[in-house]
This record gives structure tokens, sequence and C-alpha cells, in this order.
């Protein structure tokens, strides 16, 4: 080389070209992007929707599925890429050759400062997306009756959206294996399935286990699960999830709903300390839970949930405590409190004989009602805190400790740390009467029978050990019946929205605890949350103001 | 009871000085559907009236919140149910001015077509029956009869009497059924010649003609100012009608007068009535004429119109075509509209809202006998109780409708 690019004077830096702005145009609007970005991902944090089955943000792209094909207009000066296509002309009653744009994948094209995407404005790509909607649906059953789906599947919505008139193919569809097991909790169905390999993508990326494949070629393809093993990792509910047709079911909540009647709510998985934000689906007409959904945080579970949290939803109705009781002996609410004011007259008098055992499965709001109770009125100076055993944790979501609020618990007695109930046990004879939160303990159930002779009173929304030990229980509201805040283990505090109306005689917890106050002569008057959400603050954490919203910590 | 000679102090004796206030209604057979007149009576004569509507509520319009666009076709039935069609017709206007569609011109004439014979059939009823209601019977049955004649071949070509619910966002529930045009045909001319028997009956008839004349009238300014419309307007001269005003569907191809009267009261009401039953009959003679035998019915737009029943059944495009009009309704634009037809009672508006899902988000109604029955108490008062009969019945309040 010879010539000599011509340096830029050092006198006139300013005359230096900006470099463009991250931005691309998408049917002209302008909207910015993040390096690495693909056009889809760009648009879909802009909020625009570029129609997709297989790309999903939180898995790589397969590009198999064709929806999303967009025209990409040339940079000026350049020509445009075309392809020769035989196009049916009605009036010569034969195909003449045309040209149309080469339409790239918007999930796999990446974006470049000032790209022009032509989406919604281009007529060969509406004709592309009709076109890939016929194929998808070419061999589809008629199953929309009799699927979980439908009211919440892609082809449904796309076909209305993109296609809007029947197929041209007249010969039978081809049959596949339907209400295929895949596993302990997912059924397959190979006529339905479009092949976009989100499952597979899935198990193998997420959940690391892959054992999910694509069998076959071309209109016989279906997916299998790899020779010798089945579905059962702790996450195959997800491949449910990412689903976007009906190909893959829930065995849990097969045929049990339909989702146009189903309401959602914001919720906070209550099945171990990861705190997974999750929506609550239920149906307002019965009052009874369906499915957990997760519902995406990129901070805490991104777009994922576990098997065991995706279940979870039927603790809201299962194992409850629901009426109060006094001996064992089923009581009205009112008696029972009245039964405890008796039981504890006197207490106010010798509060270090008093033990408080909180609880990491309810809410904060209850344990700081508790806490308050027992710190500010009563004096009690012994805090212990109890929940649920260690279980199986992993490295993905699941989290050995399978209490909802460890974290909230240990912060609200910051001060003094609560010890574990086992402690309790052990200095047992120090005390004559104990308030507790919550029916589950760590320890072995016989443990408690040291606890057999004492006052013990416990507020609970699920029957434990602790409740049937308790000589008056209280029955609460679970967390899917009260608003309520909770600590995962990262320190966020979350909080979950009422979903469901509260079964049986179950008040939130923190009622009960001022009630139980009020019994005790005290000014526990707490009469609504956000009465008491405002008390909290003051020596509680800091609440997020909005449910279903959070505050990092 | 007590005993009858019981002693009485001499003043208990007297005529009470308060006026005497009497509750016609809510429920007197002569107060149609269910509305309450609490009249304050100087002898025999109205000194004050206190015109109750309410006691018929069905919260109609919030009704029509909860469904799709399509479901509320069962309810605008009810409104003036002595002439559902013409409210399925209205209803299927305003959603479709919003959708911004016309339907085929056969669905057109189809429309314009039950309409009229629901005109015919609203307003035998009401001439019947305020007849009725004024001791003559036989005009009462002799209306019905013809009404009867009418309301078979709505049976025939919507398979219900009276709630038909036929109509749909976008063309009608059914194609005219194969005898359509040869039932009306043969049918109108019996009905008018039943017409003319029951005028025989009532127009010579000293009693009936007394009880009409001069009672109950409104001045042109008055019923203006009141938003008075149809046959009720007319009948005081001003010649309103929406058909000729605003003409919608096929009715500027159609040829037919606008009968107005001249005093505005009970007997030219009655009057505009009966010549209107004649122009309905010139209507539809003209649109069996006009109308076309073949053509679609609805407009060709899956995302409003559903899908043949056979491949909703064979096919899963056509399932999730039926699926997602069903399920989630027609999704109609964003906004708002004020739609506007000549009922069976004058000016049936409907101002709908959308917010773009497949549910309404405002379906307000403007029933035309709500205007009509606000001012009753003006036309009563000064007249005497048995007055009220025929000036109520003449105003054709329809429950239903008037549900506010």
């Amino acid at each position: 080389m010879t010539t000599e690019a011509p340096k830029p004077s050092p006198a006139a830096p300013a005359a230096a070209p900006a470099p463009p702005p991250n931005t691309i145009t998408i049917d002209g609007r302008e909207i910015p992007f993040e390096k690495g970005d693909t056009v889809i991902k760009a648009a879909h944090r802009a909020g625009i929707d570029i129609p997709h089955y297989c790309w999903h943000p939180g898995l790589s792209v397969a590009a198999n599925c064709r929806m999303c094909l967009v025209e990409l207009p040339p940079p000026a000066g350049r020509p445009a890429m075309k392809l020769e296509v035989l196009k049916w002309d009605a009036a010569k009653n034969d195909y003449v050759v045309d040209t149309k744009p080469k339409l790239q994948p918007a999930c796999q094209q990446a974006c470049a400062p000032g790209l022009a995407v032509l989406s919604e404005s281009s007529e060969h790509v509406a004709d592309a997306r009709s076109a890939v909607q016929e194929l998808l649906l070419l061999n589809h059953p008629v199953d929309c009756p009799i699927c979980d789906q439908a009211g919440e599947c892609r082809l449904q919505d796309y076909w209305l959206e993109h296609q809007r008139k029947g197929k041209r193919m007249k010969q039978e569809v081809v049959h596949k294996p339907k209400a295929v097991s895949f596993g302990p909790t997912i059924v397959y169905d190979a006529e339905r399935c479009i092949v976009c390999t989100r499952c597979v993508r899935f198990t193998e990326e997420i959940a690391n286990d892959p054992v999910l494949s694509v069998r076959e070629r071309g209109n016989l393809n279906e997916i299998v699960v790899s020779p010798g093993r089945e579905l059962d990792n702790d996450y195959t509910l997800m491949t449910e999830h990412v689903c976007p047709v009906g190909a893959l079911t829930s065995k849990d909540f097969r045929f049990k709903a339909r989702v146009w009647f189903l309401r959602s709510a914001r919720t906070v998985c209550q099945g171990c300390a990861t705190g997974c934000n999750a929506y609550l689906d239920f149906d307002p007409r019965n009052n009874t839970p369906y499915r957990h959904r997760p519902r995406e945080n990129m901070e805490v579970n991104k777009y994922w949930m576990c098997d065991d949290g995706m279940l979870s939803y039927s603790r809201a109705i299962e194992g409850r405590l629901l009426e109060a009781l006094v001996n064992g002996a089923e009581a009205t609410v009112e008696e029972a409190l009245a039964d405890a004011k008796g039981m504890l007259a006197g207490l106010a008098a010798k509060p270090d004989r008093v033990a408080i055992v909180l609880s990491a499965q309810h809410s904060l709001e209850d344990n700081w009602a508790l806490y308050t109770l027992a710190k500010a009125y009563l004096g009690v100076t012994r805090f212990f805190v109890t929940g649920k055993p260690l279980g199986r944790g992993d490295e993905i979501l699941m989290s050995e400790d399978k209490n909802p609020n460890t974290a909230g618990v240990l912060r609200l007695c910051e001060s003094a740390p609560p010890r574990p109930l086992a402690d309790l046990l052990k200095v047992a004879d120090e005390f004559d009467a104990v308030l507790a939160l919550g029916g589950d303990i760590e320890v072995d159930a016989k443990e408690l029978a040291v606890l057999k002779t004492k006052k013990v009173v416990t507020i609970a929304s699920h029957v434990g050990p602790l409740s049937r030990i308790a000589k008056i229980a209280l029955p609460a509201s679970s967390w899917a019946e009260v608003d309520g805040s909770y600590v995962n283990r990262q320190g966020r505090v979350q909080t979950s929205e009422r979903a469901l109306v509260a079964r049986g005689s179950a008040v939130p917890g923190w009622l009960l605890v001022g009630k139980l106050g009020r019994a005790l002569g005290f000014a526990t008057n707490w009469k609504r949350l956000s009465e008491l959400r405002r008390a909290m603050v003051g020596d509680g954490p800091a609440l997020p103001s909005k449910p279903g919203s959070e505050v990092r910590a | 009871m007590e005993p009858l000679d019981q002693d009485l102090e001499e003043g208990e004796l007297e005529m009470p000085a308060d006026p005497m206030s009497l509750n016609l209604g809510p429920s007197h057979p002569a107060m149609h559907g269910t509305v309450r007149i609490v009249v304050e009576l100087s002898g025999e004569t109205i000194t004050k009236a206190d015109v109750q509507i309410g006691y018929l509520h069905r919260g109609f319009e919030k009704m029509c919140e909860r469904g799709t666009w399509n479901q509320i076709y069962p309810y605008v039935d009810r409104l003036n149910y002595v002439s559902p069609m013409l409210n399925n017709v209205g209803f299927s206007l305003a959603v479709e001015k919003m959708l911004g569609v016309t339907v085929p011109e056969r669905s057109q004439y189809y429309r314009v077509a039950l309409g009229e014979l629901a005109r015919i059939s609203d307003h035998l009823t009401c001439n019947g029956a305020m007849a009725m209601e004024l001791g003559a019977f036989t005009p009462f049955l002799w209306n019905i009869r013809a009404r009867e004649m009418i309301w078979d071949i709505l049976e025939e070509e919507t398979g219900a009497r009276l709630t038909h619910s036929f109509g749909r966002v976008g063309g009608m529930a059914m194609p005219p059924s194969k005898y359509f045009k040869d039932m009306v045909r043969a049918t109108l001319p019996r009905v008018l010649a039943v017409v003319l028997e029951s005028e025989q009956l009532l127009l010579k008839n000293r009693i009936f003609l007394d009880r009409l004349e001069n009672v109950g009238r409104i001045s042109k300014e008055d019923a203006l100012d009141f938003g008075w419309t149809g046959p009720c307007l007319r009948s005081t001269g001003v010649p309103y009608d929406v058909r000729r005003a605003h003409p919608y569907l096929v009715y500027d191809r159609l040829e037919f007068d606008v009968p107005v009267g001249s005093t505005g009261d009970n007997f030219d009401r009655f009057m505009c009535r009966e010549e209107e039953i004649r122009q309905s009959i010139r209507i539809l003679e003209q649109c069996m004429d006009q109308m076309p035998d073949e053509g679609p019915m609805n407009i060709d737009d899956p995302r409003v119109v559903l899908p043949e029943k056979e491949d909703v059944y064979t096919t899963i495009e056509a399932t999730i075509q039926h699926f997602k009009i069903v399920m989630e309704g027609i999704k109609v634009p964003a906004g708002e509209v004020y739609s506007y037809t000549e009922a069976g009672n004058g000016e049936l508006g409907f101002y709908l809202v959308s917010d773009g899902s497949g549910t309404p988000y405002r379906c307000r109604i403007r029933p035309p006998c709500f205007a009509i029955t606000q001012c009753l108490d003006k036309l009563i008062v000064g007249a005497m109780i048995p007055d009220v009969v025929p000036t109520f019945g003449s105003m054709n309040m329809i429950g239903g409708e008037c549900d506010h």
C-alpha cells in the first residue's frame, strides 16, 4: 500500500465522525440494543412482539420455527438479496417466476448500529408468516377442545394474527404417537408438537440433564426420551412451561381446568429459601388453586422454577389447620382465644418463663407481630426459630433450606439472634409457656414430648407436630390467602399477593397474634395489613410498596 | 274488620282535607311491564303525578360488559321485547360501524325485511293492547291474530317466536329459509285485511274516539325538547324517521312514506302506528322483489364471523377460528361509536366503547321510550284518572327497553 490515509489533524479533533448510536429501527421505530443482542431480543426488550415459537429469552437460539422471519432492506446503494420464486398467477392459470427478498430469522440476526428491520410493514414477511403458520398446522390434530393448552396456545393466537385461512392440503394428516408418558410428570403428544426443540434445549442447557432429543426428519420428526431414561429430573415441569403448544402437558394439571377460567396472583413460591417469583393460577369460582407458573425475575429465578416448587401450589389447601383446636378438640377462634387468655393469665409477670418460637415458614408480617408482642409488650428475651428440616438443594434453583422466610426471621431478631428449636427442647424446664408460629419443625416430632406439659399456643397455617402438641392451636391463613412479605436467601424482601379467599376459620396470622395480645391485655390493635406494615417499617426490614414487587435489601 | 257501628266522633266523619294520593302500579296490567305512577287527586282530576320507572331493572348495560360482543344479542332481544329483531339489527350495525365493515347486500335486505316484520308486530301489539285496556277486547284479539301470522314467519326463520337472538356481528345467524319470500308474500295481504277489520271495529266507536281524541296532547316543540322520536314524535307533525333522515342498510332504495299527525294526541299516535303498518308492508313488498336469492349473508373476515360447523369439527384452522371468536370474542378496535336506527318506538341508539379486548368496555343504550315516558306526568296532569290508561298505552313504554 502506497497511499496513506490522511491523518486527522490534531488541531481539529471534532471532525472525527461520531460512532453511530446503538440503535436499530423496526418498521421505522428506533429502538436501542445492547452488545450481543439479536433483533428479536432488542425488540422483546422494547416491547415489540415479533411472533416466534422456538425462541425463548432464556434458551439458546435454534431458529427452526421460522416464524420470526423479518425483511432486512439492504444498506443504501447496495442491491437487495433476492430469491427467485414461483408464484401462482390466477389470470394465466399457471405459475410465473417472481422474486422476493431473502428473509432472515429475527432470533438469529445480530443487531448492528443503524440496521433497518421490516416486520409488520413488509408484505413479504406477512406472506412468510402465513405460510409458516400453514405449515405448522398442516398435520395438527383437531384437539383444541381436549387440549390443556387451548386458550394460551401460540398456534391459536398466531393463526388469527397471521394466517386467517384454511390449509390447502387435502390429504390425510400424518399421525404420530399420542399421550406418550415421558416420566412421572409429563405427557407428550407428538401430533401437536411443532418440534421447536425448546424442551430439548431446556433439559440440556438449564436442567443439565440432556434427556430429550429429536428423532426422524421432516414431518415424521418427534421428541423422544433417551433410551433407558425417563424425564425425571427436578425441572421436568419447565419443559411443559416452555412448550409453546400443547405437545407437552403436565400430568398434574391435565384435564383439571380450562385456563380462561383461571385468574393469576403474583406470589412467591414457598418451597424453599430461593423464593422463586410465581403466578398462582386459581379458579375464583371454587376458590381452588390449580397450578404455579414461574414469574420472570432475572435476579432470582430468571424464567424458571423447580418441580417441587411448581407442585407446591397444592399446599395452599392441603395439610391446612382450618379450625381452632383446644386440647385437640375443635373450637371457635373466640373460644380458643378465651381459653388462651385463661391459660396464660399472669404471664406478663414472669416473661423469663415464656419461650417464643418464630417460624421461617410464616411471613414477615406474622413473625413481626409475634416478635413485637413478645418483646415490646411481654418483655420476653429468649427467641427460637423453627421451620422445615433441610432438604436437597442444587446449583440451579433449589435451596437446601426449605423455608421461604429464614432470612426474614433472622433479620427481624438482628439484635439477639434466635436459637434453633432444639435448644429450646434442651432447656424446656426453664419455661412454663411457649408461644409459637407454624406447625412444621426441623427436629424429630418425638422430641417435642418435653413440651407436652407446657402451655403451648401455636398459630399455624398448616398442621404439623407443633400444632398437634399445642394446647391451643389457632388457624392462620396460608400464603395464598393473604398478602405477605418474605426474605429470600439473597436477602431480597419479596411480597406475595393474595389469591384465594381464606378457607375454614383461618384469618391472617398477624391478626391472630394481635387478638391474642388483646386477650392478654395489650394494645396490639392491628386491624389492617397497611396499619401493621406502617408499624413494621419503624423497626422491621424495608417493605416494597406494592404486592408482587420487591425491594433489594 | 272493625265493627261498622262503632261510635265515631263528629270530626272523624268529615272528608279529609288532604289531597288523595293513588298508586297506579307497579303491578297493574295497564302498567306495561312495571312502572309506578303516584298520582295526587282532586276528585277524579290528577293534580300531580310522579312517574317512577326502575321497577324493572336488570342492570342490562352492566351485564353487557361481561360477555363477548356476540353474547349481547340475547340481552338486546330483551330491550323492546315486542320487536326484538329491530334491536338485533340496531346492535349489529353499531358493532359493525366500529369494525368498519358492511354486510353483503343480501344480508342488508334480510335485515330490513325481518326488522319491518318486527315493526308491524310492535305496532299491532301496541294498538291492540291500548284498545283492550279501553275495553275493546275484540280488536286486541284481531291484532294478535295478525301478529301470530308474523311470528310464524319469524319462527320459521329464526327458530324462536319472541327472543330470536338472530343477529350476528358481520351478518346473520342463518341465511333466509327456502320459503321466506313465499311466506312473506302470502302473509302480508292477510295481515292487511286483519288490520282493516280491527280499524273498522274501532274508528267508528264513539267511546274509543272520545277517549283518544284531544287526550294526552303534546306540542311539537315540547316533544322535540323532551327527545321524543318515533311514532310518538311523528304524531305531533314532525316528520323525523331515522330510516328517512339518516338512511341505513338499504332504506334509501325503498319507497315509503313517513306518516305524521297534527295534534299529538292519543288518536294521532294510534293512527300513526296504523299507517306505519301499511308502510312497512310496502317496504316488505319491495324487499321481496329486490332481495337477491343467492349470495353471501356474512362478511368474509375470519376474525369476525364463525366458520362452518362442519369445518369446526374436521379442520384445526376452523376449530381455532371458532375457539377464538367464542372464547375470546371478536376483537373490536378500541374506540367509541354512537349508532342509531329506527326501532319500534323511535330512535334506538347504542353508544359503545371498546378497549380492544373481546368484551365491550361500555354498552350504553338510548332507549326511545325512556325519553317518551319521562314526560308522561306532563300529559296526565290536569286529566282524569281514566285518561292515564290510553295516554300511557299510546306511548308504548316497554319495561325492558326503559330499564335504567
